[in-house]
């Protein structure tokens, strides 16, 4: 029996990087479930914190006003600058000067509140005359204080809209239990991302805004690829009636290396963006854009595994089918085991490997359950054929 | 599948996708640029009220033109949802782009009960507004009056931008030469009765500055009238500028007495607006003392003509002495009177050139070096699989680009920044499309599956998530499009267009490249290690 066994089971590997590679790793995520709750826990405390304390970072798309960049050259100081708006009867009180540095050389950036779209014009003749550049290569940004409001709505519409149908999509695609816990991991990025920009106070201009819509999608794209595999497997266990943490279990397992491989690869460029482009080449736009992204990509990344799917595990346990289902878990070894063999044993057989397993203490390792599992079914890539409930 | 029809389902989409890129190459098209990158101006306006989509296209309409006689050419106005969006990318004079569309109100014509000069101001003359409705037929009636009408029909205005080519009709000369300034005065030659147009008084040549201004009514308000350095006490508003034909003020020289003048046209429904004001002040009734009638931008007076005439037939000239710049501004000011609703400017925005152009590389550049660091991972850990993940980003790439050329310059949304970053971010989705192919691959042949034959099985369990994820994708784009406004529409519009070039190079070059290559020995050898030990190419 055991000869079988092993010639069916391939050998795991070693270290834990090589059971990643080879799809083998046995995480009891469902397990761990409070290790996410309370990691996501004390983020949105913080963010809910953070907002109240301190609120978000404004750019002055949202809060209106003038800023202009005038560049740096032939001397022009951030004291030049300040010196300018004096002279022309603006209070210094509430304007915000920065020297910042780009590909091309240094330039200050003077950001004032509301002005009409004279001051704005004039200014700017008289910071390029006072940093004795060409009027062309200063650049103005106006923005009227209801613009703000306005994006922001629009946003907001935006987004209830898309709640409302991906909401559809996903429960006529998988079901609304789906939709719910996808939905609730995407607000849970989209706060989490947000409590970050005022924690740290990033400043927020449309860029970012443009970036948090991304990570929508992002958030969601990442749980649909979980949840399309918890689906498939679903389907794929349904006569071995498993408990749905098994299910979940093996289906996490089972992407962990898509899921590390995508972000790896949708995160480096955005790094890339934020280091090089934003970092090296002075390009603060992209900086705004790519800090945004690269928060949400991380958060999106954590919490289809850490938010979407334990919540899925709690939704599906008050539904009565998958309730009724009174087994524990499997873990280590068994779990193990139902990753690569990508066969979840019979509720009978199962019910005989917690037993071996020492059902009472569920993180333990069972010894040699493999023959008890039904593994002969390990090395079988599809399931066994459903039997058939009704005569033709 | 059958081969053969692999075969030409893979030859006939890089071949289609290598024919588009090499056509838009030879052709030297390449993706419009957004201002961001190019350097530029663009300006956000919303409506003050609400206005209805006809509305907010006749101000467009009247933007553009307004523009375009700054010799602003092809100038990019146009509606989004409630707002007027002009972009001017690589204008090459930003200072006058943005003088152009520094105005941005509705023209109210208001009585004038009191002017006052300002603090220091030079006392100026009136100009005169006269009818200039219908210059040709107009007999020439006399040149005696200082604010007679003259009609001048030969002679069409000399501005290039005098649209209407109307030749300045009457004038009305003022008694004194020296004020550098003049203040308006309205006169009306009608045709029919050249004697009548002789109408006006003359106007209180003088410095019509009295005392202080009685303490303003409840409807009276006191507003500056920068152009003649004083302030005046006015009426409520009697009418507005839609009284004139859009568009139709135009700036000419009076050939009679070689000064600046002002035509516009009334319009017919106008007509009879214009003309009771024209009563009330030509009358100097308790409402409008002075006589003078003054044409309001933004709370700020641009000119306060004497009425000439208390009936204009078609048309009106304003005279004084203008220059060249204050007679063009005027005419503007006019036009822009035009417009349905007033609107405001919700956002200005200036880039320089070069600015622009240090976006552009710095996003590119940094990019390329993420991707070619992701990429380099990816070749380490799928190997000889990696051979079709390269393939397949550069028919993406073609593919985005063609995609990109086409609607940069079939539609208004240029390429921005954000779109930029936007692909680049995509290129990390559609890598991972291929992570979810190969590891389901991986998976397959974990089992003991033939690489010929895991192929087809894990795509179709592939396509059913990827077409599920980027559906939400697309979802997501189309609303952002829908519901957004600016560069955030721009942004969606890129995000969904990669998105269908993800799903288009999924479906049409890998599906048919992995199933062909999995039938090689060379790729089914590396996939299906004798002890299923090592996964997908990764060599112990």
């Amino acid at each position: 029996m055991s000869d079988i066994a092993s010639i069916e089971r391939p050998e795991i590997a070693k270290s834990g990087m090589g059971r990643l590679f080879e799809g083998q790793t046995a995480i009891d995520f469902v397990g761990r479930r409070k290790i996410g709750a309370a990691i996501s826990a004390v983020l949105i405390v913080a963010t809910v914190i953070s907002l109240f304390a301190q609120g978000l970072n404004l750019g002055i798309d949202f809060e209106g006003g003038v800023s202009w960049d005038v560049p740096a050259t032939n001397g022009f100081t951030v004291d030049d600058a300040s010196a300018i708006l004096i002279e022309n009867g603006l209070s210094t009180e509430g304007a915000r000067l920065q020297k910042r540095s780009s590909d091309s050389g240094d330039f200050i950036k003077v950001q004032v509140g509301n002005q009409t779209e004279r001051v704005g014009a004039e200014l700017r003749q008289e910071f390029a005359a006072a940093a004795g550049v060409p009027v062309d290569e200063v650049n103005v940004n106006l923005v009227s204080s209801s613009w703000g409001s306005e994006i922001t709505s629009k946003a907001l519409r935006a987004l209830l809209v898309f709640l409302a149908v991906v909401a559809i999509f996903i429960s006529l695609r998988f079901e609304w239990r789906m939709a719910l816990a996808a939905i609730i991991a995407m607000v849970h990025d989209v706060l989490i991302s947000v409590g970050i920009y005022s924690i740290f106070q990033f400043i927020v201009t449309p860029p970012t805004v443009i970036a948090f819509l991304t990570i929508l999608g992002y958030s969601l794209y990442d749980t649909i690829v979980v949840f399309d595999r918890v689906k498939e497997n679903e389907a794929r266990f349904a006569t071995q009636k498993p408990p749905y943490d098994d299910i979940l279990n093996v289906s996490m397992n089972q992407v962990l290396m898509r899921s590390i491989n995508t972000s790896f690869s949708s995160v480096v460029p955005v790094i890339s963006l934020l280091l090089i482009g934003a970092g090296v080449m002075g390009q603060s736009t992209l900086a705004e854009f790519a800090m945004a992204l690269l928060i949400g990509m991380l958060t999106g990344a954590y919490s289809s595994i850490f938010v979407a799917a334990p919540l899925l595990g709690i939704l599906k346990k008050r539904d009565k089918n998958w309730s009724s289902r009174k087994i524990d878990r499997a873990v280590g070894e068994v779990l193990r085991d139902m990753v690569i063999g990508g066969v979840i044993g019979s509720r009978r057989t199962r019910a005989a490997a917690a037993g071996l397993a020492d059902s009472t203490v569920a993180h333990g390792v069972a010894p040699s359950r493999l023959d008890e599992v039904g593994q002969a079914k390990v090395a079988l890539s599809h399931p066994p054929r459903p039997r058939k409930k009704k005569r033709r | 599948m059958k081969k053969s029809a692999l075969w030409v389902t893979l030859i006939g989409f890089v071949g289609l996708i290598t024919g588009l890129v090499g056509l838009n190459i030879g052709l030297g098209n390449t993706p419009v640029l957004g201002l961001d990158l190019k350097g530029g101006l663009s300006v956000i306006y919303a409506t003050t009220e609400p206005a209805d989509a006809e509305q907010l296209i006749i101000v467009r309409d009247l933007m553009r033109g307004q523009l375009e006689s700054f010799g602003i050419a092809e100038p990019d106005v146009r509606v989004e949802g409630e707002n007027i969006i002009v972009d001017l990318p690589g204008v090459s004079d930003q200072e006058a782009a943005f003088e152009a569309l520094q105005v941005s109100g509705i023209v109210t014509l208001r009585p004038v009960i009191q002017c006052q000069a300002g603090v220091v101001t030079p006392v100026d003359s009136v100009p005169t507004v006269s009818d200039g409705s219908d210059p040709s037929s107009q007999s020439d009636p006399t040149a005696t009056t200082p604010s007679v009408t003259t009609p001048s029909a030969t002679t069409p205005g000399t501005t290039e931008e005098g649209a209407l080519g109307a030749p300045a009709k009457s004038v009305r000369p003022l008694g004194f030469a020296n004020p550098a300034r003049v203040t308006p005065s309205t006169s009306v030659p009608s045709d029919t009765s050249p004697d009548t147009s002789v109408a006006g008084p003359p106007a209180p040549d003088t410095t019509v500055p009295v005392a202080t201004p009685a303490a303003p009514a409840s409807d009276q308000t006191i507003l500056p009238y920068p152009g003649a350095g004083q302030s005046c006490l006015v009426g409520v508003s009697g009418g507005t500028g839609e009284v004139f034909v859009q568009g139709s003020a135009s700036a000419a020289i009076d050939q009679r007495t070689g000064q600046w003048v002002v035509n516009v046209d009334l319009r017919s429904d106008g007509q009879a607006v214009w003309n009771s004001l024209a009563q009330i002040c030509y009358s100097g009734t308790p409402e409008c003392p002075s006589r003078q009638l003054a044409i309001v931008l933004d709370d700020v007076i641009q000119s306060a003509p004497v009425v000439q005439t208390p009936d204009f037939p078609g048309s009106v000239q304003i005279s004084g002495s203008f220059d060249e710049t204050e007679v063009r501004s005027l005419a503007r000011v006019l036009n822009r009177g035009a417009f349905p609703v007033p609107v405001e400017q919700q956002r200005v925005e200036t880039v320089s050139a070069t600015a622009g152009k240090d976006s552009l590389n710095a996003a590119i550049i940094s990019g390329l070096i993420g991707v070619a660091v992701m990429l380099a991972f990816m070749i380490a850990y799928y190997r000889r699989l990696s051979v079709v993940i390269l393939a397949g980003l550069v028919v993406w790439g073609m593919t985005v680009f063609s995609l990109a050329v086409f609607v940069s310059r079939a539609t208004n949304y240029a390429l921005t920044l954000a779109g930029v970053t936007g692909i680049i971010v995509a290129v990390g989705v559609t890598v991972d499309t291929y992570v979810v192919f190969f590891e389901r691959l991986k998976d397959e042949v974990r089992h003991g599956r033939s690489m010929r034959n895991a192929a087809p099985r894990s795509f179709k369990a592939t396509w059913r998530t990827i077409l599920s994820a980027d559906l939400i994708s697309l979802m997501a784009s189309m609303i952002l499009f829908a519901l957004s406004v600016g560069s955030v529409k721009g942004f969606a519009l890129y995000l969904g267009l990669t998105t269908i070039c993800d799903l288009l190079v999924f479906y049409f070059f890998t599906r048919p490249a992995v199933y062909l290559l999995a039938d090689t020995k060379w790729f089914d050898d590396d996939k299906r290690p004798s002890t299923v030990r090592t996964p997908a190419g990764v060599s112990s």
